[in-house]
């Protein structure tokens, strides 16, 4: 959904400016509350967890929590403040939150997307390799930057090869109908809607062609992921529960139901947008929580995000990517 | 009077309607109702009105089943029925998630939000606006400030706001007072500079001295400019709220608008536009009236 | 012709029993200088004068030679440059309850009704409210206004408003009445009676008053004595005793002092030599290029 991935740089220039403030802020005012708090927000990996909250899941596996709704770029800016303990996000925006200073651990996966977020082409371009020389319109810095140099690479381009044009992705839609644009990078419902505006446009590249470019999960304030362990132990395995009843036949319209309501549109809206997102059970996610190279390890795929953000000079130092994930939690027994 | 009000909306509802419900006027665009031998028109895609000649033309070529559809308006324009059905089933309908909050809730919220918010920034705006106005000294000494700061954009605030005063109702209110204050003090100061020196003077001349000559003098006598200004900055704090609300948790009506937005159900978005309109539209008549009650002596009020 | 300096023994009288009552107020060497961004303008420059108790002094000059300046600096709102204000002998330092004011645009308070506007000067100096309001209704019957009291100025007509200022300088109990060409705005049938009533009061208070106008006539009609200053710098020109005898009557204008007294203001403000005051003066008397508008043959003349 859009209001994933939002921040643009300025955002992020702003967060990191005020961050010492906000750090100032935060020593005042936390004093750890009971209820352990988690900002979510509308992507269908983290509205999964809206059935647990209406289901009462959490109380049953005895952990007190609170889940608060956000806007992402909100929720990202309420967790760099220290005023929630966790918060949803992509394993890149954990990275550059943290090189803002508000360092976090991913203790669960919840999702990759599968098919959402996608290279959208005209008519006339049958594959990535037509776009040799063309102009091509993404949201610089951001993951369908990523996903298109990804693109690129695999028939041996670079992204120099096209000519970048850097607009919004809320637009992406008008901007594929302007003449000498060929393709644009979006995700859904961005994406699709960018397929009706443009009769005979055509997705050429999804993510569904590299699971693993984006990662989404739970990322964690460190000394809270210390300090009540045993609580976010009782969180992950509640994930368990969900994945499950979303996965069903035979529950999934109960559970889309819900997730549709969450985020205000029917369920017959809903469905496409949860199939292009595969969501990991804890031993699904246990599998990528090992250390390797490539997408398919959660290590690998935070890798080269941290080289592409570093690329593209959303921060300077690279980061401890280790750091920032513990697979402790989901593998716990 | 507000009949007259009510009928300048006539002639723009007229437009509406007529390039809703005539579709030789605009309807740029055909409603698929059956895809034909196209393979990608699907029921109730939208397409432009030359693509749909095209391939219709092309099936007939190629001896396939035309595609059918109806004229229709671009996705952002629905029709005034449409308007009317989501802001009926708005009201009406019970929210579909679990302890939801219902659209009037919502929009209680989001009124809550503006009037905290203005009266925060009421409480030291208007005293500070006067005595810059009353006394040169103060008003150079603080009027630069005020006034390069009131160019800082209130949204750039937000992260800072969520940092200090959480993530609930303090920040959304901190952009609101962020983007109201600055402007306050200098409206409402520019207000009290205009008001007669002879008037002063002749208070002076009466024995008046000190506080008193703000109390019983400028006070009473820029009230009804002062209510007027007022008037105007409530309409601005209304503008900021749709920034207000993106920031810590997601709450209130325009919250409601750029979830709709998103997922490009604009009979909804309209809806809730309409929903502020009215009631900022409907406040404001109503503060009119009310100060044609409270300013019996105003002669400008003839004019508003 | 008479001279304007014949009295008649009863007129001298008169003034000999205006100048044994003492003087209530004394300006010495005043000079006022207003300094701005433009540069500094002398509007006044060494003004020597006194008035006694319960004279009434008309200050008559040209456009621009520092009237107002003069009476603003004597009510305490404006600052002097040099020299002395003396009120009963106390140098003048602020406004305050002993001088009232009355100003040439009314400046009533638009906000409060006519009777608020005259409770204010009490109500400032403390009286309970019901003391105010028993004062004011007292002030307005005798300005003829007790009908008004529950309008807001705005609903009056200017004689009346004026009629306001005046009770509202009044009821403060003053020992001076400073007043700013008061009556400049109203037409001349108002302005006659409101003229009658002015006298009317002054006779039966004990108040002095200072009183500002360009009208000769008005000045000879209420003036014991009249201060004729001349322009840049603003200086006394003279200090003339009118020897118009009292009680003063409309019909006194065709007598031979009053006319002799004009006649002489005349030549003091307007000397043969035509020296326009204004722009718009100089074009009345013909004196300026006026640009012609209209068609040359298409003459009114
Ligand atoms: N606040 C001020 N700052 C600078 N100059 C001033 C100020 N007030 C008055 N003056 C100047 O002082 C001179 C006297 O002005 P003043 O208003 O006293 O004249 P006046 O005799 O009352 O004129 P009029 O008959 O037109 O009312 C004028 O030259 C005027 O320009
Ligand atoms: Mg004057």
């Amino acid at each position: 959904m859009t209001s994933r991935r939002t921040p643009n740089l300025m955002r992020r220039w702003l967060t990191q400016a005020l961050l010492p403030l906000a750090a100032m802020a935060c020593s005042l005012g936390a004093q750890a509350a009971p209820p352990l708090k988690v900002g979510y927000s509308d992507w269908p990996g983290w509205v999964a967890w809206q059935v647990a909250i209406d289901k009462g899941w959490f109380k049953e596996a005895g952990v007190d929590v609170k889940f608060e709704w956000f806007d992402y770029s909100a929720s990202m800016d309420a967790f760099a403040a220290g005023k929630i303990d966790a918060v949803t996000m992509t394993n890149g925006d954990a990275l550059v939150t943290g090189a803002g200073g508000a360092k976090s651990v991913m203790i669960v996966l919840t999702d990759y997307s599968n098919g959402n977020d996608m290279i959208v082409a005209k008519a006339g371009i049958k594959s990535v390799a037509d776009l040799k020389g063309k102009k091509v319109a993404v949201e610089q810095g951001l993951v369908e930057h990523l996903l298109l140099e990804n693109a690129l690479k695999k028939v041996g381009m670079k992204d120099t090869d096209v000519t970048l044009v850097n607009a919004k992705t809320n637009e992406m839609p008008q901007v594929l109908t302007a003449k000498d644009v060929v393709a644009v990078g979006a995700w859904q419902p961005v994406s699709g809607e960018a397929m009706k505006a443009v009769p005979g446009s055509h997705p050429i590249y999804t993510s569904a062609d590299e699971p693993g470019l984006i990662y989404d999960g739970v990322a964690v304030n460190p000394a809270s992921a210390k300090a009540r362990r045993a609580d976010w132990l009782k969180l992950v395995k509640v994930w368990d529960k969900v994945v499950a009843y979303i996965d069903d036949p035979k529950t999934q319209p109960d559970a889309v139901k819900i997730m549709a309501a969450r985020s205000g549109i029917t369920p017959a809206e809903y469905l496409p947008l949860l199939k292009g997102t595969k969501l990991l059970s804890l031993a699904a996610g246990s599998k990528v929580y090992v250390k390797g190279e490539g997408f398919t390890s959660l290590y690998g795929s935070t890798k080269i995000v941290d080289g592409f953000n570093l690329k593209e000079g959303v921060y300077k130092a690279p980061q401890n990517v280790d750091s920032y994930l513990d697979p402790s939690f989901t593998n716990a027994k | 009077m507000i009949a007259r009000k009510l009928g300048s909306f006539l002639l723009p509802l007229l437009v509406w309607s007529l390039v809703s419900y005539l579709p030789f006027i605009w309807h740029p665009k055909v409603q698929v109702e059956a895809p034909g031998g196209v393979d990608y028109f699907l029921p109730g895609m939208l397409v432009d009105r030359e693509e749909f000649a095209q391939q219709s033309a092309d099936m007939r070529q190629q001896g396939l089943a035309l595609p059918t559809g109806v004229p229709a308006n671009p996705i952002y324009l629905p029709a005034p029925h449409q308007v009317a059905k989501a802001l009926y089933t708005a009201f009406t309908t019970e929210p579909e998630q679990k302890d939801a909050p219902w659209l009037h809730e919502s929009l209680w919220q989001s009124i809550q939000i503006i009037l905290w918010g203005f009266l925060l920034s009421s409480a030291i705006g208007v005293p500070l606006g006067i005595v810059c106005g009353t006394y040169q000294s103060v008003g150079r000494l603080s009027e630069p400030f005020i006034e390069f700061f009131r160019y800082l954009p209130a949204p750039a605030f937000g992260a800072l706001a969520v940092a200090v005063l959480g993530i609930y109702d303090g920040p959304k209110i901190a952009i609101i007072v962020i983007g109201t204050f600055f402007q306050q003090v200098l409206i409402i100061a520019n207000t009290t500079r205009k008001l007669e020196a002879t008037l002063i003077e002749a208070a002076r001349t009466l024995g008046t001295r000190g506080v008193r000559l703000i109390t019983r003098v400028v006070l009473p006598g820029i009230l009804p400019d002062l209510y007027r200004d007022q008037r105007i900055l409530l309409g601005w704090a209304w503008t900021y709220l749709i920034v207000a609300e993106l920031i810590g948790t997601s709450s209130g009506i325009t919250f409601f608008i750029t979830q709709q937005a998103r997922y490009q159900h604009f009979e909804n978005v309209y809806a809730a536009m309409l929903i502020i309109g009215v009631i900022g539209f409907g406040s404001d008549l109503l503060l009119g009236r009310l100060g044609h009650f409270l300013f019996p002596w105003d002669r400008t009020r003839d004019r508003t | 012709m008479t001279d304007h300096l014949q009295q008649t023994p009863e007129v001298k009288e008169r003034f000999a029993q205006i100048y044994e009552r003492e003087a209530i107020l004394e300006v010495q060497h005043l000079g006022k200088r207003y300094v701005t961004a433009k540069g500094e303008t002398e509007a006044l420059r060494d003004i020597n004068f006194r008035v006694h108790r319960r004279e009434l002094v008309c200050v008559i000059g040209p456009s621009g030679c520092g009237k107002s300046t003069l009476i603003r600096i004597l009510a305490g709102l404006e600052s002097l440059s040099s020299g002395a204000v003396l009120v009963d002998g106390k140098p003048v330092s602020g406004p305050g309850r002993d001088r009232g004011m009355v100003f040439q645009g009314y400046s009533l308070f638009p906000w409060l009704t006519v009777k608020g506007n005259v409770m204010f000067g009490p109500e400032m100096s403390g009286h309970p409210h019901n003391i105010a309001d028993g004062m004011a209704r007292q002030w307005l019957e005798l300005v003829g206004l007790t009908k008004f009291a529950d309008a807001y100025p705005h609903e009056l007509s200017g004689g009346m408003r004026q009629r306001v200022a005046i009770a509202r300088a009044l009821v403060n109990e003053p020992r001076i009445l400073l007043m700013d060409e008061p009556f400049g705005a109203l037409d001349a049938q108002t302005r006659a009676k409101m003229q009658s009533h002015l006298l009317d009061i002054w006779k039966n208070l004990d108040i002095t008053i200072l009183f500002i106008t360009h009208d000769l006539d008005e000045a000879i009609y209420l003036a014991d004595r009249i201060l004729v200053l001349k322009a840049h710098p603003g200086e006394v020109q003279e200090l003339i005793e009118v020897p118009v005898p009292r009680p003063r009557t409309p019909g006194q204008s065709m007598t031979a002092e009053f006319r002799a007294t004009r006649a002489h203001l005349e030549s003091l403000i307007h000397p043969p030599e035509v020296e326009a005051g204004t722009p718009e003066e100089a074009a009345v008397l013909g004196q300026s290029h006026m640009i012609r508008f209209t068609n040359v043959t298409d003459n009114v003349e």
